[in-house]
């Protein structure tokens, strides 16, 4: 049953990246406005949506994160699930953040003429990408009964960058475009079929998204499993 | 064919990455600063929509890799992990 809810679960997804494919390809308009971008700002349909679920899982792991401290010491099998979650959120998460500094660099060689920058928001980004993964190399490459405990308070001060890089392009008006929603008379989107493709690839993208954060849980949880079980294999040795 | 399947799976994501690399390695020189002295209104426009285009293409391709490959990374993991389950030390 589960399997089967799983794999329908994917292929609604599939459906929906597909749909979004479409949408941002070839139902919204080419932005031919003078000075406009041409066919260059559709990368926006895949940069943003990727940002917002990259802020969305860090948020997840910032509470997986308050969980684990909450409960190490009272209810391990919570403090453990909380654990699974805060490290899931963050892997994903930093594979989504991959992504919005790949493809924004690749928007700004074209619309600025230079790769990177060091606005506001590009720094932010930068910072917490480097915030998480370094959260991921120490639940990697370090031993011990603090790991989780370490990773867990390196993840709440990581999720604190989320706020400041959401804001950085309203505090400090530099390079990067305005906010898509709440920012100036020129921001956002000129034409609804433009609004309407970015809408269906924020659905897909965070569709996707929650896809693989509900694998890597369960794969972190397995992980967990047979490590207490080998524990208690040795204690019975 | 299991270790077609994951062949497959994982060529995927490198050829993605590799068609985003060459786009953007192989694109064609920007117009020059000058460029009204150098080539007609269309070409300019032809080569700048030839470039976004491209930078475009790249953009989607270099997501498709990072996500696919991430994917066929935990199903790596899993696969992994079931092994290690149904191996006779464990049980």
């Amino acid at each position: 049953m589960k399997k089967l809810l799983l794999s329908l679960y994917a292929a609604i997804t599939v459906a929906l990246l597909s749909w979004g494919f479409y949408q941002a390809i070839y139902v919204a308009p080419a932005d031919d406005r003078l000075g406009g971008q041409g066919e260059l700002y559709r990368i926006i349909f895949y940069h943003v949506p990727s940002a917002m679920v990259a802020f969305l899982f860090f948020a997840i792991s910032l509470a997986g994160s308050i969980g684990y401290l909450r409960f190490r010491r009272t209810r391990d099998a919570w403090a453990q699930i909380a654990d699974a979650w805060a490290l899931a959120g963050a892997e994903v998460g930093v594979v989504f953040c991959t992504v919005v500094l790949i493809t924004g660099p690749l928007w700004g060689r074209r619309a600025w003429g230079i790769w990177w920058t060091w606005d506001a928001r590009l720094t932010t980004t930068l910072v917490l990408w480097l915030i998480y993964v370094s959260y991921l190399l120490l639940r990697r490459f370090a031993a011990g009964p603090q790991v989780q405990t370490l990773a867990a308070v390196l993840g709440i001060f990581g999720a604190l960058d989320v706020p400041i890089v959401y804001m950085s392009n309203r505090w400090w008006r530099m390079q990067h475009p305005a906010p898509v929603f709440g920012g100036d008379a020129d921001s956002g989107f000129k034409d609804p079929r433009m609004l309407h493709a970015f809408g269906w690839n924020i659905l897909a993208w965070l569709a996707w998204g929650l896809l693989i954060l509900v694998v890597r849980y369960y794969v972190e949880r397995r992980s967990q499993k047979a490590a207490a079980q080998d524990m208690q294999d040795a204690l019975n040795a | 064919m299991k270790k077609l399947a994951l062949g497959l799976i994982f060529a995927l994501p490198i050829a993605l990455l590799g068609w985003a690399c060459s786009l953007v390695l192989f694109a064609p020189p920007e117009p020059p600063f000058d460029w009204m002295s150098r080539m007609s209104v269309a070409d300019h426009n032809a080569l700048v929509a030839l470039l976004d285009h491209q930078y475009l293409v790249a953009a989607y391709a270099v997501t498709w890799a990072i996500q696919l490959g991430y994917l066929a990374w935990l199903g790596l993991r899993w696969q992994g992990q079931k092994r290690a389950a149904a191996s006779p030390a464990r049980q």
